[in-house]
């Protein structure tokens, strides 16, 4: 309520022929009186928690009236018709305790030296009351054409008031500035989106900062100008919904509110609601909650829930003024979703409304045709949201994979994610989230809530698929060549959910976890990489910028944690997004290129290096396997397969394999094949033990091809005994394994016969590899073939990379073994058409030397040039 | 007074300023730096392909003493971020003429 004050009545009431000489004395402190009574009136309304929209309409009127009175005692400086306005926030009656006095001043004429007189009549009283004024001086003729070059100017004209003055003046530049031909709404619309992209830039386009501008982060009052805008310049009849109205005036006034107390705190024109002014303006806005921490966490809450309304008002506002904005045509879906301009939603929201299980349906499809949910859909949810258990959400467990499919990056999955979080759906579908929901953690880097923090992860992750900056191509290329890179986004949501603890969030992060990864029935192998993600989700950061990353034993003890390419490629991904979501300033280039060189060493470690590293009999690993075997394996048995295989074998496979794989090996006999082939989702799976023998690699993977599998990924194991564990992954296109029951017979038949050498593979393949060689098309990988002497004691490593085609990797290893080398460790993996192969080689017990290699190479480049198209 | 300017291992940064914590010099400047000593960057190798890290990232410190105190930083620094290998860093000393407490507006304290 307002308060009444005696001496502004008196003031007002102050006859003009006494103002008009504000030089005197008297005049002055006619002046700050009336200033310090308008001051003194809005303090009171803020120390009641009460300065909000009326209390600022309130000083605005008083300030009106102050200027009135200046502009009263210099008219009589000019005999030119003029007219002074109030801009901007001022003119929109928002002026706030310590507020900018921004002022237009028109001419109807040529400014000369009488209104030279009259413009310093106006400010200097101002300036002398110590305001900070922004003034505009035009003379009418000017608003014949728009200010484009100004579009702060062309923006605050909009809200122009005329405060003093002739009106005859206002009313025709009003006119003008506001003039509704298409171009000028154009012109405005550009300026709007031109101002709005420079501003949320600066707040890396969030609203969830811990410490936010209160007046112009995204969700601030500048947004909710912009949102009125957007909505006049809207001509077709689609006109701001009444919750829309409701909404922004609900969030205008805690707004100013807010901003008032903060105003008055410091004393100066500050609209950042620093950490320190929180429990100030919790406490004064009267907050609930026994401890400061609790009343701040409810302001924030408050804060952050009518910010959030605030951007989809604008959202809206802003769709509705574009070309979108027009078309009123409804394209059906199917399963109760139809496409309108406002997005993707349900032609029945009745149904949908008691159908949860149909909610994702809508967010596939926006995701789909890269729109938003429309707001209709996005207030069922939030209306119906609490009345459903996270498994009426996902019934099925193809509704489970579904989930698992919509998280893999792509353009447009942060925004729909964060529509999922601000309507409720994100922790009804992920409960665990509900604990990090406007989550604050106070230190110095991190800049926003931790469950935007979060989000803001994943839409680091999507801006990598086309990254803005050279320097991130490379972690780009990484992106893009990952198994399931659904699996990191899964472990990105859910890497911080501990945060609600202050002690060791990675532990109860991955605690948090395991009940989410049994209601989706994450695979096995899919469960243990999300796992390891969350659990050591900070190891990269921590070995890259804490410890000595050139230091050999520091890339070794690390790529021990990590295990295996994949899941180096994912720790180092999640690890750089994780940074970047802190703050726009915490992954510096530097920083950047530490992560990077990391990576390098530990993945040339993993795939150059690990050969010397063989398993031990004593170590943890092993004696964790003794502990859980089967009865049908001796100890002995179990040792005796392990002997000689590299550390690699144990990070590779899970018990359950490393049991079958030595039971493969038992009873094996020189010429023997002992073989095993699974399907795992998409792709086969081959495991073969054997006993090593020359060209004994060329001939597996040659019969494979003969068969027309296409190898993706594999490893090849050779023990100082002689005993081989070869494991491939292949697709099988044309289906040899899926409808033909006796293929595996068929297949261990001929790999029997190719490896005694009862057959011969290079006869076989002669018709089909040929065949292939002229299929091969243009090049689009250059070859390269690298060997490299350092990294292994043992073995000289060669490192091929190649365009994949069928029958490539018989075609190496038979130029390899035809040099007489020995192949005693492989690993194969293909990333798109690139094939990556590493081979460990020796020859006659010995590294290669510098001719071999020299010669192999030559060998292997002309090998790799055969069969493409020049152009 | 003098300042101390360190080049040093990324990693170094932490036990520099206990190390000089022991000796009571508490306030110190770190930026995070690029650049290459004798050494001139070595070549990395990733997937067969070379490519040249010339530039290394390396911590720079900054620290302003009374003379008095020089030498016990320079080897409180040189103790905790030597490892004895290549690509440990450099320490510089440069005189200061004055220095202001930006606060207090009190002349040549440290």
């Amino acid at each position: 309520m307002p308060v009444a004050s005696p001496v502004i009545d008196r003031l007002n009431l102050m006859p003009t022929s006494k103002a008009r000489d504000l030089e005197t004395v008297e005049g002055r402190r006619m002046l700050s009186a009336l200033l310090a009574a308008a001051r003194q009136e809005f303090v009171a309304d803020i120390q009641r928690g009460h300065g909000g929209t009326t209390a600022h309409a309130r000083f605005s009127n008083r300030m009106d009236d102050l200027i009135r009175h200046i502009v009263a005692a210099a008219h009589s400086q000019t005999p030119t018709p003029v007219a002074v306005a109030a801009l901007g926030g001022y003119g929109r009656r928002t002026l706030c305790l310590q507020s900018d006095i921004d002022l237009l001043i028109v001419f109807d004429g040529r400014i000369g030296r009488p209104e030279e007189r009259f413009v310093k009549g106006v400010l200097h009283p101002l300036w002398d009351l110590r305001l900070t004024v922004g003034h505009q001086v035009r003379v009418l003729r000017d608003f014949d054409e728009l200010e484009r070059d100004n579009p702060e100017f062309l923006l605050a004209l909009l809200d122009a008031r005329l405060l003093a003055g002739d009106g005859a003046v206002f009313k025709p530049a009003q006119e003008r500035f506001r003039g509704s031909s298409v171009e000028c709404r154009e012109q405005i619309l550009e300026a709007l989106l031109q101002l709005m992209e420079q501003r949320y830039l600066q707040f890396n386009h969030t609203i969830y900062q811990l410490e936010p501008d209160v007046k112009d982060s995204p969700g601030g009052l500048r947004d909710i100008t912009a949102s009125r805008v957007f909505a006049s310049l809207v001509e077709w009849p689609a006109p701001p919904s009444p919750l829309d109205r409701d909404n922004l005036d609900s969030a205008e006034d805690l707004l100013l509110r807010i901003r008032s107390v903060l105003h008055l705190e410091a004393g100066r024109n500050l609209n950042v609601l620093t950490h320190d002014l929180q429990e100030k303006a919790a406490e004064t806005l009267r907050y609930e909650g026994a401890q400061p921490q609790q009343r701040v966490e409810a302001l924030m809450g408050d804060y952050f829930r009518h910010a959030r309304l605030v951007g989809r008002t604008l959202e809206r506002a802003r769709r509705l003024a574009g070309p979108a904005g027009r078309d009123t045509t409804r394209v059906a879906l199917g399963l109760n979703l139809e496409l309108t301009a406002d997005g993707v939603g349900f032609v029945d929201p009745q149904r949908a409304a008691t159908e949860p299980a149909s909610w994702l349906h809508a967010f596939e499809a926006a995701m789909d045709r890269g729109v938003p949910v429309s707001d209709q859909s996005l207030d069922v949810f939030q209306r119906q949201a609490a009345l459903y258990k996270p498994a009426d959400y996902l019934p099925t467990p193809a509704d489970r994979q579904r989930v698992l499919k919509f998280l893999h990056p792509r353009p447009g999955l942060y925004a729909r994610l964060s529509q999922m979080l601000d309507c409720g759906l994100l922790p009804r579908l992920f409960p665990e989230f509900q604990a990090i929901s406007f989550r604050v953690i106070r230190d110095f880097y991190h800049k926003y809530t931790v469950d935007e923090h979060t989000l803001l992860t994943i839409r680091g992750l999507e801006r990598l698929l086309s990254p803005d900056q050279p320097s991130r191509e490379r972690f780009s290329s990484i992106l893009s060549e990952l198994r399931a890179p659904e699996l990191l986004v899964l472990a990105l949501l859910f890497h911080d959910v501990g945060k609600w603890k202050e002690d060791n969030h990675a532990e109860e992060s991955l605690r948090m976890a395991q009940s989410m990864l049994d209601r989706l029935d994450v695979s096995p192998d899919g469960r243990q990489d999300v796992e390891f993600l969350i659990g050591q989700h900070l190891q990269m950061s921590r070995a890259a910028f804490r410890r000595d990353s050139d230091d050999p034993a520091v890339v070794r003890q690390f790529s021990t944690i990590v295990g295996t390419e994949e899941r180096l490629k994912m720790l180092c991904l999640m690890t750089l997004v994780d940074i970047e979501a802190v703050s726009t300033e915490t992954l510096t280039a530097w920083r950047e290129e530490l992560l990077w060189r990391l990576y390098v060493d530990t993945y040339n470690q993993l795939t150059l290096g690990y050969g010397d590293e063989m398993i031990q009999r004593e170590q943890k690993a092993v004696a964790a396997l003794q502990a859980t075997r089967p009865p049908d394996l001796s100890e002995a048995e179990l040792a005796r397969f392990l002997e000689g295989f590299p550390q690699r074998y144990l990070a590779l496979f899970d018990p359950a394999h490393i049991y079958r794989h030595a039971r493969l090996s038992r009873d094996i006999h020189p010429d023997e094949v002992h073989l095993f082939v699974e399907q795992k989702d998409d792709v086969w799976e081959l495991a073969v033990v054997t006993l090593d023998k020359p060209y004994l690699f060329s001939n597996i993977s040659g019969v494979l091809s003969y068969f027309g599998m296409d190898i993706l990924r594999g490893s090849a194991m050779t023990s100082p005994a002689g005993l081989v564990l070869d494991i491939f992954q292949f697709t099988d296109h044309e289906g040899f394994f899926r409808f033909n029951p006796s293929a595996t017979p068929q297949f261990e038949t001929l790999l029997q016969d190719v490896v005694a050498g009862r057959q011969d593979v290079t006869a076989l393949l002669q018709r089909k590899e040929s065949g292939l060689l002229h299929r091969r098309g243009p090049r689009r990988v250059a070859p390269i073939v690298y060997f490299d002497n350092e990294h292994s004691q043992r073995y000289t490593v060669l490192e091929i990379v190649a365009q994949d085609a069928l029958g490539l990797l018989y075609r190496i290893s038979r130029v390899i073994s035809r040099h007489g080398c020995d192949v005693d460790l492989v690993l194969i993996s293909t990333e798109g058409n690139k094939a990556i192969d590493v081979f460990h080689l020796t020859k006659a017990a010995a590294k290669l030397s510098e001719p071999a290699q020299m010669a192999l190479k030559e060998d292997l480049e002309r090998m790799l040039e055969e069969g493409y198209e020049t152009h | 007074m003098k300042l101390i300017k360190a080049i040093v291992r990324p990693n170094k940064v932490d036990d520099i300023k206990d190390a000089l914590g022991k000796v009571n010099i508490s306030g110190m400047t770190v930026t995070e730096v690029r650049g290459h000593g004798r050494q001139k960057g070595h070549t990395a190798i990733y997937r067969g392909k070379e490519y040249n890290v010339s530039l290394l990232p390396k911590m720079e410190i900054e620290v302003v003493v009374t003379d008095d105190l020089v030498d016990v930083a320079i080897q409180a620094i040189i103790g905790a971020a030597r490892t004895g290998e290549i690509g440990d860093g450099r320490v510089f000393v440069i005189p200061v003429e004055h220095g202001y407490n930006i606060r207090t507006g009190e002349r040549d304290v440290v």
